[in-house]
């Protein structure tokens, strides 16, 4: 088993445990032998000590015993009722103290528990015994002890039939006249009367010698209570250890959980660091018990929860509820706030987002549409209460979509302009493709509404057409009449004269014309000053008129110019201003048919001045009245078309007018002709000229 | 020496050829517009036709094409303009066999080009 194994295998914790148990039993079979062993000590001690207490209570009996025997004898009647058992007088050989010795060892032997229990003289003649056949004999000292004994004397002796440990017990009853260290003494002539003051005098029988005249008490009792020791003793050791062995095992049990919990949730990450387990759930233990386990598995649960709901949102490529959760509505709202359109396709062609500009081009409910594809879109017929217009750049607009999806692994967005020429509108199509792996044949299509755009290139390309042919019309003629003259080939006098005169009106139409594209390029910055000064309107009218009356006759046009009777001058720009009735006239007369009219008109009107052109015109359709002032707008009408024009005349009259505190306003009916009405402050201009006037 | 008919709305212009074809011996014949043209055409014979492309009505691209397709006719025709977009102009004149000129000019080509096209007319 490797060292790695031993920590993550899961039985390596039991057999931790199971060693732990045995040091700990091995332990407490140790501390329990010594407290077991002591414990047997201290009541053998104890047992001694109560026997000899018990040895030395008879003693002192047994010379109670004496005492009386020796009052006895001084008073014969005294002893007769003292010695009242008839045990001691029924014995033989029994003296009067022996009887009462007998008596006393009677009533305590079965106290003391001795096996033998005898009452000696000095010569070791038995006076009283248990055994009562030992009575009168002499037993031989077979202890090691000294004999007599001073004082308690406890030896060890056996006796057959008894295995056990037994302690022999002496101690003097009544003392020798001699003490026994002076036996030897008195034996060599001590005095008998010397008896220590403590013991009592035996009473000395006749013939008998000092030595004998001690009485003792011998006592063979087991050394250690012959009942042993008792389960009870041991009890309070076995409940601790039994305890104590419970908790640790407990303990033991509760670690060791807490530890396999957490190798199986090691064992468990590794299989994953594997790749073994690709579903997070199989990761789940099974059988959790523990807290860390559950803990894990809730961990788990949650993780491939989330996990799932990624994945989810990844399946569906749910852009808007990302958008929604993470940005919140604000992104929404921005995305709303655009003018362009942008639809969200999945790889199926399932509308996953679109927003409202997108919703309107598409006529329908950005919320009903979402996850409908576009061919579901496309056949879905006319839009819910939109009209046939709607319905049709739906049609155009999925159409152009659909064809344009982008391949598989293309990553170029695709750009593409969709005319509806039936709604005068254009749109400029991106269809991006999401290059992210999991966004993986996902677009994101914009639509921007170009035609204003649009209409504005084609408005400046077709004036920068015109300008060039305007421009080249003059040029042409001085050209070809220079050539004519510089040729030598016609000297007639009159055709000279006629080609000097077309260069010089030729020339001067070039340079209106360049002179109105530079207003037109100094208006649009705005740049462009007034020169004022006093004008003459009669004759700036005049001038104008004079101008075009070529043109007039050639196209057989009844040119009339109205002035009243008294026209003040008027302060402005004369050249800026005979620009405006140049242009103005130069239309009447291009718009009018041959056999028509043209009426120029001047009157005071309140405050202000009023010029008046009226032709009998093709006249200005309704829709087009406005558009006819804008620049490089032209009627759509064909015959205006037809001739050729920049669309800056009038753009520029009206700019020149207004510039001037006025304005130009356009009564037209189709086919009936137009009335241009210029509108010039009065007021101004005599307020200017005063001011000119006291400034001059 | 030809009878050559001119559609131009540009009055000078058609002064000013015709001064210079009248020198050159040629009769001009006059029309505003492809309208006019084509009833000077079916009027009488016709040598060459100068036609320009802007004109108010017909214009003169129209008329090649009724002089071609329509009425049938071969006769040489020499086209000028002032548009821009003369390119376009010359690949949509060129399947009628026609070339442009384009404006401004200088008369003298335009007499001299007149020239080798009636030249070339009578060739074949």
């Amino acid at each position: 088993m490797s060292f790695k194994r031993f920590w993550t295998a899961e039985e390596v914790p039991r057999w931790f445990g199971l060693s732990v148990v045995l040091i700990y039993l091995i332990s407490l079979g140790a501390v329990g032998y010594l407290g077991v062993h002591d414990a047997r000590l201290r009541a053998a001690q104890q047992y001694r000590a109560q026997t000899a207490y018990a040895v030395e209570l008879l003693a002192s009996r047994l010379a109670a015993a004496s005492r009386e025997a020796s009052d006895a004898l001084a008073v014969p009647g005294e002893a007769e009722a003292a010695t009242g058992s008839g045990d001691a007088r029924r014995t033989p050989g029994i003296t009067e103290p022996g009887a009462r010795y007998q008596r006393a060892l009677r009533e305590f032997a079965a106290q003391i528990g001795t096996l033998e229990l005898r009452v000696l003289d000095g010569r070791r003649r038995v006076l009283a015994a248990t055994d009562t056949l030992e009575i009168g004999s002499t037993l031989p000292n077979e202890a090691t002890g000294p004999w007599p004994p001073t004082a308690l004397q406890v030896t060890e002796t056996a006796l057959p039939g008894h295995p056990e440990s037994l302690g022999l017990y002496r101690i003097p009853v009544v003392r020798a006249t001699r003490t026994p260290a002076v036996t030897t003494a008195v034996k060599s002539g001590g005095k008998a009367e010397e008896r220590p003051a403590a013991a009592p005098t035996a009473p000395l029988e006749a013939g008998a010698d000092a030595e004998a005249s001690g009485v003792y008490l011998e006592a063979i009792v087991p050394l250690e209570p012959t009942h042993g020791l008792s389960l009870a003793d041991y009890s309070g050791g076995l409940a601790l250890g039994l305890v104590a062995c419970g908790a640790l095992f407990a303990v033991y049990r509760a670690l060791r959980g807490q530890l396999r919990g957490v190798v199986r949730i090691a064992g468990r990450l590794q299989q994953r660091s594997l790749g073994i387990e690709e579903d997070l759930r199989a990761l789940c233990i099974t059988d959790a018990k523990d807290a860390a386990t559950r803990a894990w598995n809730q961990l788990v649960e949650l993780t491939a929860s989330l996990q799932t709901e990624v994945e989810r949102t990844r399946a569906n490529g749910e852009l808007s509820r990302v958008l929604e959760r993470t940005a919140g509505q604000g992104m929404n709202e921005a995305l709303n706030a655009l003018p362009d359109g942008i639809i969200y396709l999945n790889n199926e062609g399932a509308i996953q987002y679109l927003n409202t500009p997108a919703g309107r081009l598409l006529g329908c409910d950005t919320d009903k549409v979402k996850g409908i594809t576009l061919v579901e879109l496309e056949t879905a017929g006319e839009p819910e209460g939109g009209s046939a217009r709607a319905g049709l750049l739906r049609q155009r607009l999925v159409a152009m979509i659909r064809q344009n999806l982008p391949a598989e692994g293309v990553a170029d967005a695709v750009n593409q302009l969709l005319e509806v020429s039936e709604l005068n509108s254009s749109y400029r199509v991106s269809i991006v493709p999401l290059t992210d792996a999991r966004h993986e044949g996902e677009c994101v299509v914009l639509v921007r509404d170009v035609s204003q755009q649009l209409r504005a290139d084609r408005a400046r390309e077709e004036f920068v057409a015109q300008v060039t042919h305007e421009l080249r019309t003059p040029l042409t003629n001085i050209r070809a009449y220079a050539e004519t003259l510089s040729s030598g080939m016609f000297d007639d006098p009159k055709v000279v004269t006629e080609c000097y005169n077309v260069i010089t009106k030729e020339t001067r139409r070039l340079s209106r014309l360049i002179e109105d594209i530079l207003s037109v390029s100094q208006m649009e910055v705005g740049t462009i000053e007034l020169v004022e000064d006093k004008v003459d309107l009669k004759a700036l009218l005049t001038d104008g008129v004079r101008d075009v009356r070529g043109l007039a006759d050639e196209k057989n046009i009844d040119l009339q110019l109205v002035l009243p009777a008294k026209l003040e001058a008027v302060q402005g720009d004369r050249d800026k201003l005979a620009v405006v009735v140049n242009n103005l006239l130069g239309n009447a007369l291009k718009y009018t048919p041959a056999g028509g009219s043209v009426v120029v008109g001047c009157q005071l009107n309140h405050n202000e001045l009023v010029l008046t052109f009226k032709d009998t015109g093709i006249g200005i359709a309704p829709a087009d009245q406005e558009r006819v002032f804008e620049k490089f707008q032209r009627g759509n009408d064909p015959a205006v078309l037809a001739e050729a024009g920049t669309g800056i005349g009038l753009y520029t009259a009206r700019e020149i007018v207004r510039r001037h505190g006025g304005d130009i306003s356009l009564m037209s009916k189709p086919g009936e002709g137009s009335t241009f009405i210029v509108r010039l402050p009065h007021e101004r201009s005599r307020a200017s000229s005063l001011s000119s006037v006291a400034g001059a | 020496m030809a009878v050559i008919l001119i559609a131009e709305d540009e009055l000078h212009i058609v002064r000013v050829l015709s001064l210079w074809l009248h020198r050159h011996g040629h009769r001009i014949v006059e029309a505003r517009n492809g309208v006019e043209a084509l009833q000077r055409l079916d009027e009488e014979p016709v040598e060459l036709v100068i036609s320009d492309v802007n004109m108010p009505g017909m214009d003169g691209l129209a008329l090649v094409k009724a002089i071609r397709e329509d009425r049938g006719l071969k006769v040489p025709v020499l086209m000028l303009s002032a548009r821009c977009d003369q390119m376009q102009l010359s690949k949509q004149i060129r399947s009628y066999g026609i070339q442009l000129f384009p404006k401004p000019f200088v008369p003298s080509q335009i007499v001299e080009e007149i020239d080798r096209l009636l030249q070339a007319a009578a060739a074949s």
